[in-house]
């Protein structure tokens, strides 16, 4: 017996148990416990009494002594931690109930089941979760769409108020330009003009930028890069903003390295306006020293350094500088709303460029930027020389205003205008008088601009037409070139501009 | 003399907190790991009613399962009353307690029972609507919002079920 492992003696044991020695009770016919043999403690039946009911000590037979043939109960814990089946036999001489320990079958199968069951609970919160998360998903896309809707209602918005304020703005400055340029005034009435020159200007401003920034805020500015004179337009900036420093007693520079090509590849508008911003902002907050422009070209990048003498900027202030509508306090007594570095940030950002501030109250404050910008060989081509009397305009604008207005240019500048009112007035008149170039106006009543343009080039209009529109949404641009416009310009129309697109246009349609 | 006992079945899915509920009521405990239930475990518990008879409760809690087997029906003989429950974060066992409820009555007859919709603490799961509860009060039937986690109901539970069984 030395040699059997302890094991394999639990293991002979386990089955003698379950199987050798018999656990039962045996009940007479009015249910009284008569006998019991084998190991009815071992499934918590501790306290057995002979000659009682038995259904008073052993719970689970309430229900069960009313038999007539064997009844089987599988897997029954009757307390304690073992598990029987139960055979409830009828024999002539009473019940007998046979208990048989299944205990580690018992183990076995709730192992299993146990899995099945938990494997059932996760698949069922997994495909609601998956439900949840297409129901979300659905949501979100019909939020989605709602928000495209109120963001091209508010596009909308954007395009008519640009109209609606631009144009009796332009006609406005127009009519002052053109008196001043009549130089008949006194001094009392040149002092009146300038004055409305100048809030006319400031309101412009303002309209640009708060338009910019909220096309900014919707992605709705697109860059054009195309061929710049880069020197030219430093120069111009130069000669626009000495008088405003000098009237300030500020000194005013714009250094240009020898190296810059005189034709870039760079958004001339865009950039115009970055430098605009920046140097109004230097001369506004300066008010004793110097602001300086300096520009570098190299590997293909412009970088631009606009340094004032100013104030400076706080630290804590310096991360906001950026950020829309946000003031310094020390521009409390300024004019401005806080839109211009803003917007010159994320103009500077979709050139492919960065925009950054170093500063100190000691020393002032130095904005330092690149934009992306390639050179390009420039071809010239001789220019032709065209007498502007040969070539007909036909100038077409609802408002009565701007039409004389531009008129007035166009014949200055010597040109044969024609005008009409409206889009069908335009249509019938191009195809009867056939001018050299048409300027169309886009918002007009009856037929609109597109509308015009659409029917002219399907009736095979060839000539250049120039599209003059209040509204600088990028899309309405496209849409006008897309139709057949050569060129798109934006109220209010600068004159010089006006004339400079016009030749160019008749220039290359020869 | 004997003090009345009654055979009561916990009916039900598996795992929609028979075993707890239980648990909870005979021995004030709860657990959140689940042990699944394999064949029967029998408990019982003394219950004293309002008008201060005492009553025994045999509980049998059987082993869920969308359906019951031949061998899991013997388990309801001389049953008095059932605890028929839901799981509430699971809409699916309220189909299986309505399919259950048939295949109890073909096997022991119209017994009194309670509906228990346990769980009621994961109220942000919930999966059972007030129509669908609303439908089967009307029909006359007792239903109540349980939760052998916190406890809530569940005492209220086996007592409604031993009123609508001395009634
Ligand atoms: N939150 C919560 N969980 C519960 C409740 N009742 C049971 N559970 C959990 O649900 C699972 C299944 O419970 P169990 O009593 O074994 O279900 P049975 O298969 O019907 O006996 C276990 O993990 C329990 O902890 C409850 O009222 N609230
Ligand atoms: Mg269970």
């Amino acid at each position: 017996m030395t040699n059997i492992p302890a094991s394999v003696i639990e293991y002979v044991q386990s089955m003698w148990m379950a199987e050798m020695i018999l656990t039962y009770l045996h009940i007479d016919a009015e249910g009284r416990l008569i006998d019991w043999g084998g190991y009815p403690q071992r499934y918590g039946l501790t306290t057995l009494t002979k000659d009682k009911l038995v259904v008073d000590q052993v719970d689970f037979l309430n229900g069960f002594l009313d038999i007539t043939h064997t009844e089987v109960l599988q897997y029954l814990n009757i307390g304690g931690n073992r598990c029987i089946h139960v055979h409830i036999v009828p024999l002539e001489d009473g019940i007998y109930v046979l208990l048989l320990d299944v205990t580690a079958e018992h183990d076995r199968q709730q192992k299993m089941q146990q899995q099945v069951n938990e494997l059932s609970i996760l698949t069922y919160r997994q495909s609601q979760l998956l439900q949840e998360l297409e129901t979300t998903r659905i949501k979100l896309s019909a939020e989605k769409q709602q928000l495209e809707q109120t963001s091209k209602l508010k596009n909308d918005f954007i395009a008519t108020l640009s109209h609606e304020l631009r144009t009796p703005l332009t006609s406005i400055m127009g009519y002052t330009k053109l008196l001043d340029d009549a130089k008949q005034a006194d001094v009392y009435e040149s002092n009146y003009l300038d004055s409305v020159k100048k809030n006319a200007n400031h309101l412009l401003s303002l309209i640009d930028n708060i338009l910019d920034q909220t096309k900014l805020e919707i992605g709705q500015i697109e860059i054009h890069p195309n061929n710049c004179n880069v020197k030219q337009l430093l120069v111009d900036l130069k000669s626009l903003f000495l008088p405003i420093a000098q009237e300030k007693n500020l000194m005013f520079s714009v250094e240009v390295p020898d190296n810059l090509p005189t034709q870039l590849i760079i958004d001339e508008l865009r950039f115009r306006q970055v430098l605009i911003n920046l140097i109004t902002n230097g001369i506004k907050f300066t008010d004793k020293g110097f602001v300086e422009v300096k520009i570098t070209w190299q590997n293909n990048r412009l970088e631009f350094i606009v340094t004032d003498s100013g104030p400076g900027i706080s630290p804590e202030s310096q991360p906001k500088i950026f950020t829309a509508f946000h003031r310094e306090s020390t521009a409390n007594a300024l004019p401005g709303v806080g839109l211009g570095l803003a917007i010159s940030y994320h103009l500077v950002e979709l050139m492919g460029g960065q925009l950054s501030v170093e500063s100190s109250p000691q020393f002032g404050s130095n904005f330092t930027g690149f934009i992306s910008a390639n050179s390009v060989q420039f071809s010239v081509s001789d220019n032709t020389e065209i007498s502007n009397s040969n070539i007909k305009i036909l100038l077409v604008d609802d408002s009565v205003d701007l039409r004389s207005l531009i008129e007035l240019y166009l014949e200055n500048d010597g040109y044969a205008v024609i005008t009409a009112n409206d889009g069908d007035e335009a249509v019938k008149l191009a195809l009867q008088t056939k001018p050299d170039i048409i300027l169309m106006d886009m918002q007009m009543p009856v037929l609109d601009g597109y509308g015009a343009v659409q029917k002219l080039r399907a009736k095979k209009f060839t000539k250049p037409i120039i599209a003059l529109s209040g509204s600088n949404i990028e899309c309405d641009r496209n849409y006008a070139l897309e139709i057949g416009c050569n060129q798109y310009l934006t109220k209010p129309i600068d004159p010089e501009k006006l004339l400079k697109v016009i030749s160019q246009v008749i220039l290359s349609s020869i | 003399m004997a003090i009345l006992q009654k055979k009561i079945c916990m009916i039900g899915d598996f795992s929609v907190g028979k075993t707890s509920l239980v648990a909870r009521f005979v021995r004030q405990t709860f657990s959140d790991k689940y042990l699944t239930t394999v064949g029967v475990k029998i408990d019982t518990k003394l219950l004293t009613l309002p008008d201060g008879n005492q009553i025994k409760f045999i509980l049998w809690d059987i082993a869920g399962s969308e359906s019951l087997t031949t061998a899991t029906t013997s388990y309801l003989r001389g049953s008095a009353g059932f605890l028929l429950v839901v799981d509430g974060t699971r809409r699916p066992t309220w189909d299986s307690a309505l399919n259950l409820r048939q295949t109890v009555l073909k096997q022991i007859g119209d017994k009194p029972f309670v509906i228990l919709l346990n769980k009621a603490d994961l109220k942000e799961q919930w999966e059972i609507t007030e129509e669908l509860m609303e439908e089967k009060t009307k029909q006359g039937w007792k239903l109540l919002l349980t939760s052998a986690k916190n406890g809530m109901n569940v005492e209220q539970a086996f007592l409604e079920l031993a009123l609508l069984m001395t009634k």
